[in-house]
């Protein structure tokens, strides 16, 4: 029983942490808690299926739905975020939920407010049959996709930040904005490719619990998108491996949570995660401590 | 020009005052008008945060909710008058306004408004989770309405008679709920030029000035909170008693995100601005409540439009819509110096 909740708990939690690399890495070089990320998340679900149903093949589906929300994220940037990096960040976070909000009821006059199922005719037929038995705990192959997908996404997110230029001038973004662009750093197009980058992952999170799950539905960003950015927190923002554990760890408290404590407080392992931690250690497991600019 | 906009104040408060008394009164119109003035009551609240101190709470509605069930349960265990449910209602929101705020507020921006937010999500989880105490997801239905008991007065008077009033239908909320506002703007308006008022704006404008000029900003940050959320705390209870049942989805996120676009289409740290603000969102959104159906689209879909009003005040007017001076700063001999001798120079 504890051997198959952890299981489950850590595919939750692989999910809360591809999201939640979103949310760091865009508040690492903008300092901006993107809310419409969880749309982000959400609309990839939803951007597959519609491409599905157009008659493409799953892995080209699931690869366009990527890049265009990668392209709604870019776009998103531009348009809501970038006139306001000079303004209050009060302007910009409420800016941030007003997009959040708005994507959701856009999301919902084109696809319907009531839920869809995921088409089952375009998933291979062994997705849903167990891969691994041991004695009582069984991994299905859509788990095991799951750990693979995630576990690549984020070696190869690693690679990108700790290998490639842009990933050196992101880093080089996130310690000071200023001597970045001094360096020679065309800042706006980091921040872009940030966006992409992160909205990628975090539409790709929302295909595969939309596989997982067989279920979307227009609202299904706000909660995920919550428990994710309560990861990113555990982790402590701004750090990407922080964002990557945070998700795990808070996955598997969610999954124990709900088995051992109390099953209705599901979701408020995360707010209550997501409190304690802004309280007492805010600069979480990983990240370095922060220091607010004013 | 001034006089013009004076009297069509008062113009606009006569006719407010005499609407239910028309012939032609319209029961959803006066509901409709009711919950203009709970939202005035929120958003005049909520502006103390955003507005005056410059700190973002996302968690408002929680201490609304709080408000409503204490006057709920309250009612509905213990029969209690209304008029003894106000002051109880508002402290017990004040009181898990300082619990939150005591330890939250040394956290400042964006980390203040996501505890705010979670909180008012356990609070709404605890809601609809607790069925011993609010029968969960059910909610509470059958709240007494409002009565007004004033046998004592007869019997001082020495009349023998039962001086009781019982609220039935829009009307006396109607006027009660205009006296609620009256009140509470009346208070903002005096504490926004008070010492109180002062150290509030100058902690949103610079904390570290304010506090190297021996401003307390963790004792007037706690004020700030236990006022506010005794404010929405109040709102909750009228609105316990006045739709006489509540349940875990009134108070959800969304509403503490329509109570902030009313303050921000206003004009943060407007308190004028916070009710006219109240008065265009609750009409739009009624509006597009027939309205959108109609176009075959569901009616919460009106969220769309907030969500949008919202980007494009933040795009073009960072700080709201209109934003204010405070009364005092206007009256003072520099100020209107300098007005009168812009305006000289610009006669001449």
């Amino acid at each position: 029983m504890l051997e198959q909740q952890l299981v489950n708990g850590f595919t939750l939690g692989l999910i809360y942490a591809l999201i939640a690399v979103g949310y760091t890495m865009v508040y690492g070089v903008i300092e901006l808690i993107n809310f419409a990320h969880g749309e982000i998340y959400m609309l990839g679900a939803f951007l597959t299926l519609s491409f599905i149903s157009m008659g493409l093949p799953l892995p080209l589906a699931v690869l366009l739905a990527m890049l265009a929300a990668a392209a709604i994220g870019v776009l998103l940037d531009i348009i809501a975020y970038r006139p306001l990096r000079e303004a209050p960040r009060l302007a910009a976070l409420i800016t941030a939920i007003g997009m959040s909000i708005f994507l959701q009821n856009l999301a919902m006059i084109i696809w319907g407010s009531r839920p869809l199922p995921f088409p089952k005719q375009a998933l291979p037929a062994f997705f849903s049959e167990p891969a691994l038995t041991f004695s009582d705990v069984t991994i299905s192959w859509m788990q095991v996709i799951i750990y693979a997908v995630a576990l690549l996404l984020m070696v190869g997110l690693n690679l990108i930040i700790t290998r490639t230029r842009v990933g050196t001038a992101m880093r080089a973004l996130a310690q000071n904005q200023t001597a970045a662009a001094l360096m020679g750093i065309n800042v706006n197009r980091v921040i872009s490719f940030t966006f992409a980058l992160g909205s990628a992952m975090g539409a790709m999170a929302g295909i595969m619990v939309s596989m997982y799950y067989n279920t979307m539905y227009p609202t299904m960003g706000y909660l995920a998108g919550v428990k994710a950015f309560a990861a990113a927190v555990l982790g402590g923002i701004g750090s990407v491996p922080g964002a990557m554990l945070g998700g795990v760890v808070l996955g598997i408290a969610e999954t124990l949570g709900a088995g051992y404590v109390s099953s209705p407080y599901r979701d408020g392992v995360a707010y209550a995660v997501m409190i304690l931690v802004i309280i007492f250690r805010p600069s979480g497991l990983l990240g370095r401590a922060v220091t607010e600019k004013a | 020009m001034r006089g013009a906009a004076h009297t069509l104040k008062y113009l606009l408060l006569a006719a407010a005052l005499a609407y239910p008394l028309l012939p032609f009164r319209d029961v959803y119109v006066l509901h409709v008008l009711v919950l203009i003035m709970v939202y005035m009551v929120l958003a005049m609240g909520l502006n103390i945060l955003p507005g005056f101190c410059g700190l973002l709470d996302l968690g408002f509605v929680g201490f609304y909710g709080i408000g409503a069930y204490t006057a709920g349960l309250l009612t509905i265990h213990y029969n209690m008058s209304f008029w003894l449910i106000v002051p109880l209602a508002v402290l017990n929101g004040a009181l898990f306004g300082v619990l939150l705020g005591a330890p939250t507020l040394r956290l400042v921006g964006d980390y203040f408004a996501i505890v705010t937010f979670g909180f008012s999500e356990l609070v709404v989880l605890f809601l609809t989770n607790e069925i011993w105490l609010t029968r969960g997801p059910l909610g509470i239905p059958g709240i007494a309405p409002i009565s007004l008991d004033v046998t004592w007065l007869a019997t001082l008077l020495g009349v023998d008679e039962r001086w009781r009033y019982a609220f039935r239908g829009e009307v006396p909320y109607y006027y009660l709920a205009m006296v609620m506002v009256a009140l509470v703007f009346l208070v903002m308006t005096r504490v926004e030029d008070s010492r109180l008022g002062r150290a509030w704006l100058a902690i949103r404008e610079d904390p570290m000035a304010a506090a190297s000029c021996g401003v307390n900003l963790f004792a007037y940050k706690v004020i700030a909170f236990a006022v506010s959320t005794g404010i929405g705390a109040l709102a909750g209870a009228f609105l316990a008693r006045w739709t006489l049942f509540i349940s875990p989805d009134m108070f959800k996120f969304w509403e503490s995100f329509l109570v902030l676009c009313m303050v921000v289409l206003g004009g943060l740290g407007n308190i004028r601005g916070a009710l006219v603000g109240s008065a265009i969102l609750i009409a739009l959104g009624e509006v597009l409540r027939v309205a959108l159906p109609k176009l075959g689209l569901p009616a919460e879909t009106r969220f769309l439009a907030y969500g949008l009003i919202m980007v494009v005040i933040m795009r073009f007017r960072p700080h709201g819509l209109f934003t204010q001076v405070a009364e005092s700063t206007m009256q003072s001999g520099l100020i209107k110096d300098l007005r009168a001798r812009i305006a000289a120079r610009r006669t001449a």
